[in-house]
């Protein structure tokens, strides 16, 4: 029977409690949007005392199944005011699930305001104590000082400066394999939630853990063993594959060629600097400069893919890790910014505030369409970022993502959809996308249902990225993310298990083996459904209708060059997908 | 006769004079009518073995049987950035 740690912020007290019955079985985003779904009543404030903030790794998570390292975040979204989950890989998932913890459930907001609290858990149960270590300071000063403290081997959630100031595109961070403070379940704000709550940090230490349970040895050793040799064998996830030896970057030079890489906030398809930020370009520029330049690196220990990197200064010292596709775009093309050591320095600061990159890049390219600065300029931008860190009024309208920023700036060129930034695909381009981002109960999420694989990538079976028949591919992919989002794994383990059917039996071997369920790949589509609709149920009694299903009407009337398409889906077509 | 501009990536890059992967590399010839994006990428010294899947005519996903019927914009990545696994995806 696994366990829950209920935090109650306005008591200041944190107990354990046995999983409830009902939720036997579940994890990650299944287990946060269950608890949020049961708990949170979908009116309440999303910083107010009655929403509540639910970590969960997922049901494989801290086992050696490869890419298992997820944990999922939930709550009421300060950014869409509906439910969310975003998840991370990290050391810190793998730390908490075997310590026999399914979820934390923190409830409630503190009495007293400008205090700082963290939560401590190890084998010996789980206190709340005051922090006093990094209020208002960057992230990696922080954990700098947190690992002195407790030990080099603990992992660490957390809230930066942008958390602490409860401000909508504020993330929660985790440690990444070496201890950097980089790893993010960015989307949504929720590090707002966590700061509204006064929690700065959760620090958990695995030492003498007694190991996630498994039913079934045999079947799961089975199933570990059909997906690692999946993974190992598509193209895109091998060991100098695609994704490891060029990064998630590669799909800059993709994704421009398609004329779907959103340029200078959503004008165009195309960046003329795009090579010079690509994944090609990333790699060069790690080999180059040497030092602690590094392709392959992974996020969490049972990571075989491996795609991140560390990003080196001209000296060869780090920068940054990591400059991933989304980051990568979202301050290169879509800031017209084609430097790269530019990029790496809004990375890091979006991670040192505890931001979301994605929510920050599309920010300040509405920024740029606002006057704030020049499309294109990078120093500007920099300079602007670093308002949050000062906590001024302009750093505070810019941490409050794009959909505010562009209302106080007049600014009707917003690619959001429920109040969220659109991430580096552009709908006009790929229309199937576009389904999922009007469509998905997170607002504008390319991870919602990664149609890209079959629109662009080939994977998963095949699509015509300018058809606009789409509603179903796009159900069937949100569904499968959905269950994939609750198992802990990685979501790029969809580009194998997708091609390769030893591999989707793989990893319902493990899931099962876990359990000790019998579930088929029938099981993973109705799970799947069954939480995509209690989300949805979540935000239509927190207010949505299918009107809030929509691409922003800018798209509908300008053509996107070199394509030269409109989002030119009816209505109508969108409403099909949750019928 | 159509001009057509092809971007190479990865290490196709080699068969034009920019190895540099900051910048583009750029063939650029001209082809008859009718003539397939295989055609072309012969026709410019670039070797199909070591074509991989993503090829984009003007921006659309395209095979190598593809005919050409309007110049423009090639871009081919190599097979070891395969993006693509197998050849299952409908393509113009």
């Amino acid at each position: 029977m696994g366990k829950v740690i209920r935090v109650d912020m306005e008591k200041l007290t944190a107990k354990v409690e046995d999983l409830p019955k009902k939720y036997v079985n579940r994890g990650g985003r299944w287990l946060t949007d269950s608890i949020v779904c049961d708990e949170i009543d979908p009116n309440c404030h999303p910083l107010g005392p009655n929403n509540k903030l639910v970590f969960a790794p997922g049901i494989v998570t801290g086992t050696k199944a490869p890419n298992s390292g997820r944990i999922s975040v939930g709550a009421k979204s300060p950014l869409t005011g509906g439910i969310k989950e975003a998840n991370a890989g990290t050391p810190f998932a793998e730390q908490l699930a075997p310590l026999g913890y399914s979820a934390i459930v923190v409830e409630g907001v503190p009495k007293e305001k400008g205090k700082y609290w963290q939560l401590e858990i190890d084998k010996k149960g789980v206190k709340l104590n005051e922090a006093k270590t990094g209020i208002g300071e960057v992230l990696s000063k922080a954990y700098g000082e947190l690992f002195k403290e407790h030990g080099k081997h603990v992992g660490i959630a957390s809230i930066g400066v942008s958390g602490e100031q409860q401000l909508s595109a504020a993330g929660i961070c985790f440690n990444d394999i070496d201890g950097r403070a980089s790893r993010f379940a960015g989307r949504g704000g929720l590090g707002a939630v966590m700061g509204s709550k006064g929690l700065k940090y959760i620090i958990v230490d695995d030492k003498g853990a007694k190991g996630v349970e498994i039913k079934d040895k045999k079947l799961f050793n089975e199933g570990r063993q059909k997906l690692a040799k999946a993974l190992m064998t598509h193209d895109v996830t091998k060991k100098g594959g695609t994704l490891n030896t060029y990064g998630t970057a590669a799909l800059i030079n993709v994704m421009n060629e398609a004329g779907g890489l959103p340029t200078r906030n959503f004008r165009e398809g195309r960046f003329e600097g795009a090579e010079k930020v690509s994944g090609e370009a990333i790699k060069a520029a790690c080999e180059e400069r040497g030092g602690a330049g590094l392709m392959g690196h992974p996020c969490h220990a049972s990571c075989i893919i491996q795609c991140s990197n560390v990003y080196p200064y001209e000296d060869g010292t780090e920068h940054v890790s990591c400059i991933e596709y989304e980051s990568d775009w979202a301050f290169g093309p879509n800031c017209g910014i084609d430097n790269l050591d530019q990029i790496a320095e809004l990375v890091h600061l979006t991670n040192e505030y505890g931001l979301d990159t994605i929510e920050m890049g599309g920010t300040m390219a509405v920024a740029m369409e606002g006057g704030l600065a020049e499309f294109g300029d990078g120093e500007k931008a920099i300079e602007l970022m670093k308002e949050i860190h000062k906590g001024s009024p302009l750093g505070k309208i810019l941490a409050s993502g794009a959909v505010t920023t562009g209302k106080t700036l007049g600014v009707t060129r917003v690619p959001a959809c429920k109040g969220q930034n659109m991430p580096a695909y552009e709908p006009r381009a790929v229309k199937g996308i576009g389904y999922v981002y009007a469509t998905s109960t997170m607002g504008a999420d390319h991870t919602s249902g990664y149609t890209i694989a079959p629109e662009i990538l080939g994977v998963g079976g095949s699509a015509d990225p300018l058809d606009t028949d789409k509603s179903a591919l796009a159900r069937g992919f949100m569904d499968t993310t959905a269950f994939l989002d609750s198992t802990g794994y990685c979501l790029f383990i969809a580009f194998a298990i997708l091609d390769i059917s030893e591999g989707f039996d793989g990893m319902v071997e493990t899931v099962n083996g876990v359990l000790g369920t019998s579930w088929t790949g029938d099981d993973v589509a109705r799970i799947g459904k069954e939480i995509t609709e209690m989300e949805r149920a979540f935000n239509k009694a927190a207010g949505f209708t299918k009107h809030d299903d929509r691409i922003p009407e800018f798209m509908k009337l300008e053509k996107l060059p070199p394509l030269n398409e409109t989002w030119n889906v009816p209505d109508s077509e969108l409403d099909k997908v949750f019928k | 006769m159509m001009k057509i501009e092809i971007h190479l990536y990865g290490r196709l890059r080699r068969f034009t004079d920019n190895p540099d992967p900051g910048k583009p590399s750029v063939i650029k010839i001209e082809v008859p009518g009718g003539t397939t994006i295989n055609g072309a990428l012969e026709k410019a010294g670039v070797p199909t073995d070591e074509v991989g899947t993503n090829i984009f005519l003007n921006g659309r996903y395209s095979s190598l049987d593809r005919v050409i019927d309007e110049g423009g914009r090639l871009g081919v990545f190599p097979d070891d950035m395969n993006l693509l696994y197998k050849w299952h995806f409908d393509k113009e």
